[in-house]
């Protein structure tokens, strides 16, 4: 009984705690994605693919989204013809390299500012080489899900697509994606098909409060999950048995990847799910939860399979997971 | 299975009724001075703007839904296609309904000895957790807490150094299985962000007697002087105390 009271408590403190960061992330990404014009944006981006890999990745000071968010975003750049790597960077960096998570790591772990800094380090270092590997596919059709490969205009007059008539067709991502679930958001659909400027005051914020109604309900049952799962392993499982996995070099940084990858829980909070690790974890491990957490887990991994081929999915998951191996465990035996 | 549809899951005042429970849930812990007992007094406000903020959108969609032309009702059926496939329609906001009527039932514990000991009592800071960042300027080791105690332990962790420096502490009694029987430690929790990491501190205290007479989670305060004791070929800093009094659970249990 003591156990199940002090799982609740733990349970309700992690929510207490996160809740506040979901909400900035819900209300800024909303706000953001109403008021931010990316047709702008793309004639600002280099040409050359690293610097567009290492653009994308920094879009996320742009758009915060969390990795929930990110996806339909990313997908709305390659259809608007932003270079792939451009697209695939901001889809693995954003959800981390972004004010909010930024705040809310800093906030779990204000003692340990190494983790803030080295979480944004390894975050960037990773999709921006992962982005600058998928530019070398001059095509990426063959790699994406028919639906959006048809959108995707052809590599060479990219440029071209600011204006491409796709884009006024309105009805193309309904009408496409008919055989598919496909998570368009009501608000970006309506963005598509909508010039925002004719979009009136009242319109706007509309559309914004519906927008986050749906994540705040979507996102706000994903954190319920995973910190109920995070109090029942702090209180259920054995200390000896985390001991002996959380300070193994080896076994605590794949037991956190795993873990991150299960969770599914949303990068704006999950400084908070890793911080209760902390003190039994190695800061190595911790830092593969947080850095690849955002990039690659269950949750996501349903939502990119809305952008990209389960091949694609693949090839990002496996390097993604092997380049966050490499860093963090070069980083715990350097210390 | 259930039927969803059937349900009415995708109802657009479930989602309100699961806003407003959690905005509610949040105030009022605030209100109810329980606060403390889930996360640093540094980030009460960010709870307090969460509750405000999701009333405020409960309050505006509420008005919104009631206000609403049979032309925007078409468009709000529309906006409920959801944008993620990661729960069926409407299972979200059961989720934040069901754990806010949870929330606002059960009331938060205070930990006590058996978290203390699952999560290892120590005279030291664990090393992946934080690192001291203030020492205070507490110079009198009479005033010193339980936190000032180990702090100070961990810049300069010689027991020697502190051998009949005096002490007045307060902390909850645990019976570590480590120490012998005339022994308990005195321990406070330490919180650094929310419950889910506060890790318990702690010296022993040396009895007379067996620790019997000190039942686990007792309140005490302590009052005597720092000796050094060694307990499995480790010398440890201990109190040898002169009084030992009851005292009741203070209003904000944990030390930051």
């Amino acid at each position: 009984m003591t156990q199940l009271q002090s799982a609740f408590t733990i349970f309700l403190s992690l929510l207490v705690e996160a809740l506040p960061f979901l909400l900035l992330g819900v209300l800024l990404s909303s706000a953001l994605l109403l008021f931010v014009d990316e047709t702008r944006l793309i004639r600002l981006i280099p040409k050359n693919p690293l610097l567009g890999a290492l653009a994308g990745s920094t879009f996320g000071f742009l758009f915060p989204v969390c990795e929930c968010g990110n996806v339909p975003v990313a997908r709305r750049f390659l259809i608007q013809g932003f270079p792939p790597s451009v697209a695939i960077g901001f889809l693995l960096a954003a959800p981390t390299i972004n004010p909010i998570v930024i705040w809310s790591t800093w906030t779990a772990f204000r003692d340990q500012p190494e983790i803030v800094v080295l979480r944004v380090a390894f975050s960037l270092t990773v999709a921006t080489l992962l982005a600058w590997t998928f530019s070398a596919q001059a095509d990426l059709r063959p790699l994406l899900q028919p639906v959006v490969a048809r959108c995707v205009p052809q590599p060479q007059p990219a440029m071209a697509s600011a204006t491409s008539p796709l884009l006024r067709s309105g009805t193309f991502w309904l009408g496409d994606a008919a055989g598919q679930r496909v998570d368009a958001m009501d608000l970006q659909t309506q963005m598509l098909t909508t010039p925002s400027e004719k979009l009136s005051f009242q319109d706007r914020l509309n559309l914004l409060l519906a927008n986050c109604v749906q994540e705040l309900r979507e996102l706000g049952g994903v954190l319920i999950l995973g910190s109920a799962i995070a109090a029942a392993i702090q209180v259920g499982v054995p200390r000896e048995i985390i001991l002996s996995v959380g300070t193994g070099p080896i076994s605590s940084i794949v037991a956190m990847m795993v873990l991150a990858a299960v969770v599914s829980i949303c990068s704006t909070v999950d400084s908070f799910f890793a911080l209760s690790f902390a003190s039994t974890f190695t800061t190595g491990s911790l830092l593969a939860f947080l850095v690849f957490g955002p990039m690659i887990d269950l949750k996501a991994i349903g939502l990119m399979l809305s952008i990209f081929k389960g091949r694609a999915i693949i090839y990002l998951f496996g390097l993604a997971a092997q380049l966050v191996f490499i860093l963090t465990f070069s980083y715990q035996m350097l210390n | 299975m259930l039927d969803l549809e059937r349900l009415n899951l995708r109802n657009p005042w479930l989602d309100v009724c699961a806003i407003a429970l959690w905005g509610l849930v949040l105030l009022k812990l605030w209100l109810g001075g329980q606060l403390h007992l889930l996360i640093h007094p540094a980030y009460h406000w960010l709870t307090i703007f969460a509750g405000i903020a999701l009333s405020a959108i409960a309050l505006v969609k509420t008005a919104e839904l009631l206000k609403k032309t049979s032309r925007q009702n078409s468009r709000a059926r529309n906006s409920q296609a959801e944008h993620l496939n990661f729960f069926p329609p409407g299972l979200g906001s059961c989720i934040l309904i069901f754990t806010a009527v949870l929330g606002l039932i059960i009331e938060p514990t205070v930990f006590v000895s058996a978290t203390a000991l699952q999560r290892g009592v120590n005279d030291f800071l664990p090393i992946t957790q934080s690192q001291p960042q203030s020492f205070g300027q507490v110079t009198r080791p009479e005033e010193k807490t339980i936190i000032d105690w180990v702090r100070t332990l961990n810049v300069y962790p010689e027991p020697d150094a502190y051998s009949g420096q005096k002490v007045n502490v307060e902390g909850f009694v645990v019976h570590s299985p480590v120490l012998p029987d005339n022994y308990f430690t005195i321990t406070r929790f330490v919180m650094t962000c929310c419950a889910a990491d506060v890790y318990p501190v702690g010296l022993p205290v040396k009895l007379e007697t067996s620790r019997d007479r000190y039942p686990q989670d007792t309140w005490l305060a302590v009052q005597g002087e720092m000796i050094t004791e060694e307990f499995s070929g480790k010398r440890q800093l201990t109190i040898q105390p002169s009084s030992i009094e009851e005292i009741p659970v203070p209003a904000n249990p944990y030390h930051y």
